[in-house]
């Protein structure tokens, strides 16, 4: 009785729509379109098609007698109809009354870093995404509408598929690590970022910074499809610097000298750092040594899905490898990923799923940005010092002749060579991803969802450092570290879901249902020394167990959530949501916080009155207010606690904390009114929204007098607050054969510090959290350049005037200047824009992204910008234009052999941050099917793309898309951490800039 | 599903479970010491403060950090952060303390005298070097009227508004001082290990009557760990300070390990370190010729500080012949032995000559060049009413009341507590 049918989906252009999903109306009876467009399904007789793809109306096709349709999709450039993901379900965007963002997974496909996140960078409204450097495998600061606290957690919280995940950094060390690099960007179907309170408040205590829910791909049913990719490429430093030569290294130096009256001292640390001879007189040897941190940085990824199903059994199934080379020698991020997806229809009302995730990655890290034995600490070392030490025929440093032993007086500093040749770092992370879920439906219309899902992320820090590292590292004889982490989380979601229109009009949707979540994460780790050689790199070979420790912490989280939708005739729509949450690290006399939300939505085109005109295709008025939380600090900080404090080998112990029963969450009341809009069909499209997120109660260290024999507990007391100002709009500028589409968006935010109970919390170079202003703004010295007449760095003394004004004089005594607010870390405005193109097989898209207003602290300044003030540290060449004598006007005062002249922290070291960067290219051609038949193929797309292709910035530094990693990490129990110390460079590296060639073929 | 949230704590444990049975509170009496061992305590702050303050031009402070420099400029900054670290850690060792004092109850009586005079010993050394550095001198002025600092005597459970305390005046620390240590005194056997002995508490009582100038008393309490016999000076000068473990003439020190324990006068004097003290020739001719103790530097270092795992000597055996010596010869007495014979005793350590006849100048001199950079020396200076100098050129003279030589009460502490009133010369 079945009829077999085949058809061809095109777009108003004629052209064949790859991906579209056809599926028999009522049944999960389905396939998707092959790259020309083409299908083939078996249908029951009767049957009615219903073809749908992102970006396309879909459309209902009655087969009827037919064995062959044709079906041209209406392109919908807002996907009113599109599902869009949101908390414990999906609802369509025409009736979304929240501030939603989705993210389509395509825009993450095959791009070549190692987390999505740095993907979406520019594509999504109101979220800001910044990589602290060009280190593979770190972690990355993602905000979504602003920094909603102080000393708690800021980033958002991850949801794979309905399950809350591990994302938090897993280091042991102070620069962070990203697990959501663990994930394969290709398995992702959709993001969504939840900005307002009404999308997000059913996240409740976590919810405060957003939340981004991930949906990885499902099967479905037809042929079994195979997409097999494959591409490669390669990075290569966004931007170098230009440091001094020989000749102008020892010019400086000795000038320096000769300004102090120690000429001779300079003469003879040239000629040791010349490696002993007299080289440097000629300039015979003129090292670059920024070169030497930089490697070829090789790029390669192989990935395979398979994608299939019948009506009762759908599966996914991926697999990949990439291997991509730092741009920093010795920095490498390997991933092995693989994935499981699968939908099983078990009776008519009973479905049962698992979607598994399973990844290996291993990351040879490298040094913190501070650390002399950072790659890019490198260009510390003087022109004159030759890579090869003439006396030993081995790298500066590694030998000294005289003693055995590494070298610690030459070069000027440990040579960062030596940690590549002689030490390793590797992390290796085990990752296992997985829920499984069913789901029942008890009549059309109402289904109970259970899902139980866990997270296991197992992790190996492995260390060694061998004896040429001796001088940065200390031991002689080797030196180990081994720490393992398993971090584990399991959760359950048990929720009904209820839909029903009632007489055609009233649209009834609503959710509720509970969840339970408990994490536990055990570390240990050891430390030894002393290694029968550097063959040996194990601790089982160590002679000296030196430290080791193993700890366990973990909390749980209890809640009950529900959510309400209503829609008369899609035209008025209302929603609202809560959650209550019960959290271990309440306080007891707060235990459960409860957080509401809730929406209204007008779609004024849906009037009559809006109906005879062809102007204004969509226009829907929202409004949405609600509360969040955030409960992103340290675990059982609201108990009375006793630590162990041994004493000489004997234990001891000793009141640790007090008791705070009262601690609670931070709360967040946001308020947003948001517009969206589509003219003239919708050729031009887009939202608006503006918000206020007023957060209270943030959880601060508050001090405490020290005679009670604490310092400070841990209390509700602050505010801040974050405004802002979205917009996003996609116009379709050319349509038909050739089709040209432009995405814009930006984004403002404001953030102010309320309340902060008087206290100042201060943090990386110059960054502070203060009352009244933004979070983390720089606070220090104004430099006022030189005094022509003596070359002595001045400082505006700022000192405060009778009538309130501040005095412009300057001084020449740091001291006497007053510090003020020089500077601010958090951009003005944020945005991106997006042009694709296509004309026949061929595609196009571009990207530029940009951030602006924002300033950046170059903590380097003092060493390597330090007019030879500072020791024998190599200076960039811009200190070529220091002053030199009477008269001249300079910003670079007079070189001072540890002078000093002007190298404190201050303005002279803070820059403009903005910058605009050509984010990303990719020009693809996908071969004619009728070309692929002759090889029994599908669909085969070649294409070449770039990363971080151009930057336009006045930042003088390597890259202004930069954040020192060891101040920026968050780290609970350290106030001053991450959120306040922001803004930061030291000689952290740039960015990488990666082109690829890829290729992608279905069969 | 309630219970579900009640999950405990494994690296640190509730402090309700934490006091509970007799190993418990010694437990927490180990744990005072570990506190009093901080860096900012006796690991080196307390003393390195005295010996910068005090300064007269002995030395050089190269280093880099502002809070040293400060201090020996005698222009300390009421935000000066190791002024509020020593502050808050030996409030937070006397906390300990107390929460020992107060769990007493719970300790084996065979252990209980014992426990309770070692925690009114750590706690009664803690608040004499508080209420010395951050109260006037005890021969300044009236001690019954001078604020000292706040006598916190029992343990914090809760934060309140109680916690806003005022400070006990100079007399009050020092009686309270007085009565711990003569508990400890009577409470502790006469060996103990490294912990504190019965000797411990009559050393540290001798250094407060002498600070009282109460020199009977000292001679007195001095005497009693002398005569216990079970110290002895150790071979040579250097033998006192190369070993890292406690030597024949510690009677109590800070144990330092490898695994525990920051040694911060090797931090700062050491030249293995940063090496920011340098002594200068106004130190090295207050030597005689011959006297061992000049050689023991390297190049302008002291080597007194060079282990980096060596324990702090607190008191010394040596220390106890002087105050015996000065005690006796202030009052005339004869207390254990002549003034002369305690003299030369410690002289004859030092490879010099014995003298003939002592003064009390003598004594002085012996213990500033004996007890050099070991933190005795802005309490010295102070009842025997000398003067220190600033690093200025030419140099500022600062006289032994000035209040530059009186610590703040750190702003941090009096933003949390008004209560604290502020000493004089800063606000």
């Amino acid at each position: 009785q079945t009829r077999a049918i085949s058809g061809r989906v095109t777009g108003s252009d004629g052209a064949g729509i790859p991906g579209v999903t056809v599926l028999e109306k009522g049944t999960t009876n389905g396939t998707s379109t092959g790259g020309d467009g083409s299908f083939s399904l078996t249908v029951q007789p009767g049957a009615t098609l219903v073809l749908s793809s992102v970006g396309f109306t879909t459309q209902n096709v009655v087969v009827g007698d037919r064995t062959t349709v044709a079906v041209m999709l209406k392109e919908d450039a807002i996907a009113l109809s599109e599902a869009v993901v949101v908390g414990y379900g999906t609802q369509s965007k025409a009736d979304l009354t929240g501030a939603v963002t989705q993210v389509s997974g395509r825009e993450v496909q095959n791009a070549p870093v190692p987390s999505f996140e740095q993907a979406i960078q520019g594509k999504a409204a109101g979220v800001f995404i910044e990589s602290s450097s060009g280190k593979l495998g770190q972690g990355i600061k993602v905000r979504v509408r602003g920094t909603s606290s102080v000393s708690g957690d800021t980033q958002p919280l991850y949801v794979i598929d309905g399950i809350p995940i591990i994302s938090e950094d897993q280091s042991a060390t102070t620069a962070a690590t990203n697990p959501i690099a663990d994930l394969n960007p290709n398995d992702i179907e959709s993001i969504s970022v939840l900005k307002d309170a009404s999308a997000s408040a059913i996240y409740g205590s976590r919810a405060s910074n957003g939340v981004v829910l991930i949906t990885t791909k499902r099967g479905k049913s037809g042929d079994t499809r195979f997409t097999l990719g494959y591409q490669f490429g390669g990075s290569t430093p966004t931007n170098k610097r230009d440091y001094l030569n020989a000749t102008e290294y020892v010019e400086l130096m000795r000038e320096a000298g000769t300004n102090v009256g120690r000429l001779a001292t300079v003469e003879s640390r040239l000629q040791r750092y010349s490696a002993g001879n007299n080289d440097y007189q000629q300039a015979l040897v003129n090292t670059d040594w920024q070169d030497e941190a930089f490697q070829d940085a090789p790029f390669s990824q192989y990935d395979l899905s398979i994608n299939g199903g019948n009506d009762k059994t759908r599966f996914y199934i991926s697999g990949l490898y990439s291997d991509q080379e730092g741009i920093l020698i010795g920095n490498k991020f390997e991933k092995i990923s693989a994935r499981v997806n699968l939908d099983q229809k078990a009776t008519d009302k009973l479905t049962l799923g698992l979607n598994f995730g399973l990844t290996r990655t291993r990351n040879n890290r490298i040094s913190n940005d501070n650390a002399f034995s950072n790659p890019m600490q490198i260009v510390a070392l003087s022109p004159i010092s030759p890579l090869i030490d003439p006396r030993t025929g081995l790298l500066s440093g590694q030998l000294d002749v005289a003693t055995g032993l590494p070298n610690n007086n030459y070069p000027v500093y440990y040579n960062p060579l030596l940690s590549e040749a002689g030490a390793s770092y590797v992390s290796t992370v085990y990752r296992n991803l997985g829920n499984v879920f069913a789901q029942y439906e008890f009549i059309p219309g109402l289904s109970l969802r259970s899902e139980l899902g866990v997270d296991l992320l197992n992790q190996e820090e492995d260390q060694y450092s061998g004896r040429i590292t001796a001088r940065n590292n200390g031991p002689n004889g080797g030196d180990g570290f081994n720490r393992y982490v398993v971090n584990g989380r399991y959760t359950t979601n048990n929720f009904l879901t209820f839909r029903k229109t009632f007489n055609e009009v009233h649209l009834v949707e609503a959710v509720g249902g509970m969840a339970y979540e408990e994490r536990r994460i055990k570390a240990n780790s050891v430390t030894a020394q002393q290694f029968p050689s550097d063959a040996y790199t194990k601790i089982t070979s160590a002679a000296s167990i030196t430290a080791g420790s193993s700890s366990e912490t973990s909390s749980s989280l209890l809640s009950y959530f529900g959510r309400g939708t209503y829609s008369y005739s899609s035209k008025y729509l209302l929603s609202a949501s809560f959650r209550v949450d019960g959290s271990s690290r309440f306080g007891k006399n707060n235990r459960y916080g409860f957080f509401p939300a809730a929406s209204l939505g007008w779609v004024l085109t849906e009037e009559g009155f809006l109906s005879e005109q062809n102007v204004l295709s969509f226009l829907k008025p929202r409004v949405s207010i609600g509360r969040t939380g955030n409960q992103g600090f340290t675990d059982f900080i609201s108990r009375f606690l006793y630590r162990a404090n041994a004493y000489a080998g004997v234990p001891g112990q000793r009141p640790f904390q007090l008791a705070n029963p009262d601690l609670k969450w931070e709360t967040t009341t946001q308020v947003d009114a948001g517009l969206e809009f589509g003219f003239l069909d919708n050729r031009f499209s887009g939202e608006v929204d503006v918000y206020q997120k007023k957060t209270e109660g943030l959880v601060l260290s508050v001090n405490q007098p020290g005679t009670t024999g604490f310092t400070s507990q841990f209390r509700n007391v602050g505010d801040l607050e974050n405004r802002g100002l979205e917009f996003a709009l996609t116009t379709r500028n050319l349509i038909g054969a050739f089709t040209w589409t432009t995405s814009f968006n930006t984004s403002f935010n404001k953030n102010k510090i309320t309340n902060l109970d008087g206290q100042v919390i201060e943090g990386g170079f110059l960054n502070r959290a203060v009352e009244g202003q933004p979070i983390g703004v720089f606070f220090g010295r104004e430099y006022a350049g030189v005094d022509p007449a003596n070359g002595n760095a001045l400082y505006y003394l700022n000192t405060v005037n009778a009538d309130g004004s501040r005095s412009r004089n300057t001084t020449d005594v740091y001291e006497d200047a007053e510090r003020v607010i020089i500077g601010n870390p958090n951009p003005k405005w944020t945005g991106g824009v997006t042009n694709t193109f296509a004309f026949k097989g061929i595609d196009l898209s571009v990207l530029f992204q940009g951030v602006f207003g924002n300033d950046v602290y170059d903590g380097s300044g003092k060493f390597q910008m330090a007019n030879g003030s500072n020791g024998y540290d190599n200076q960039t060449s811009d200190q070529l234009r220091r002053w030199r004598n009477p008269g001249d006007i300079t910003d670079v005062p007079q070189a001072r052999l540890f002078g000093g002249n002007g190298t404190e922290e201050s303005s002279r070291y803070l820059y403009d941050g903005s910058y605009v960067r050509l984010k990303s290219v990719s020009l693809g051609y996908t071969l004619p099917t009728s070309l692929l038949e002759k090889v029994h193929l599908q669909t085969a797309r070649v294409y070449v793309s770039g990363v971080n292709l151009l930057t336009f910035t006045d930042y003088p530094g390597w890259d202004p898309e930069v954040n020192a990693d060891y101040l920026a990490s968050f780290d609970p129990t350290n106030p001053s951490s991450g959120n306040i110390s922001q803004g930061n460079d030291f000689y952290s590296a740039p960015q990488a800039k990666t082109y690829t060639v890829g290729i992608n073929i279905g069969f | 599903c309630n219970d579900k949230l009640d999950i405990e704590p494994v690296n640190d444990i509730p402090g309700e479970n934490a006091l509970l049975t007799s190993a418990d509170v010694q437990a927490a009496l180990v744990g005072a010491y570990d506190a009093t061992s901080s860096n900012r305590v006796y690991g080196g702050y307390v003393q390195f403060i005295s010996e910068l303050l005090a300064d007269d031009g002995d030395f050089e402070f190269v280093g880099t950090f502002v809070q040293p420099r400060e201090t020996q400029f005698k222009a300390v900054l009421t935000n000066n952060s190791f002024v509020s670290a020593t502050w808050n850690d030996s409030y937070r060792a006397i906390n300990i303390a107390n929460n020992v004092l107060a769990n007493l109850d719970k300790v084996s009586e065979v252990e209980r005298k014992r426990v309770e005079g070692e925690a009114r010993f750590l706690r009664a050394s803690l608040y004499f070097e508080l209420v010395r550095l951050y109260g006037r001198a005890w021969n300044d002025g009236n001690p019954q009227t001078n604020p000292g600092v706040p006598l916190v005597l029992t343990p914090t459970v809760a934060f309140s508004a109680a916690d806003k305390v005022a400070r006990n005046t100079v007399a009050e620390v020092y009686a309270q001082v007085i009565t711990d240590l003569s508990t400890a005194e009577a409470n502790i056997a006469a060996s103990n290990g490294f912990f504190a002995t019965k000797a411990a508490a009559a050393g540290m009582l001798a250094r407060v009557y002498l600070q009282q100038g109460r020199f009977a008393e000292a001679a007195s309490a001095a005497n009693r760990v002398i005569a216990s016999n079970r110290y002895s000076l150790a071979p040579s000068y250097a033998e006192a300070f190369e070993p890292t473990a406690n030597t024949s003439e510690d009677v109590f020190a800070i144990q330092i390990t490898q695994q525990d324990g920051l040694n911060d006068l090797n931090t700062y004097f050491s030249p293995t370190q940063r090496g920011d003290i340098e002594v200068s020739d106004q130190h090295f001719e207050r030597y005689e010729a011959g006297d061992e103790r000049a050689d023991f530097f390297d190049d302008v270092y002291t080597l007194k500080f060079d282990q980096q795992y060596g324990n702090i000597r607190i008191l010394r055996l040596a220390e106890m012949y002087l105050i015996r010596a000065e005690g006796n010869l202030r009052t005339g007495g004869t207390v254990g032995a002549t003034p002369l014979a305690d003299i030369n005793t410690v002289r004859e350590r030092a490879g010099l000559p014995d003298l003939t006849s002592v003064t009390l100048a003598d004594i002085l001199k012996e213990r500033r060049l004996e007890l050099s950079f070991e933190g005795a020396r802005l309490h010295d200076l102070k009842r025997n009413q000398e003067q220190a100098t600033t690093p200025d050129s030419p140099p500022v003279i600062i006289p032994w009341n000035s209040p530059r030589l009186v610590l703040p009460i750190p702003q941090r502490e009096r933003d949390v507590n008004p209560n604290l009133v502020q000493n004089p010369g800063y606000n």
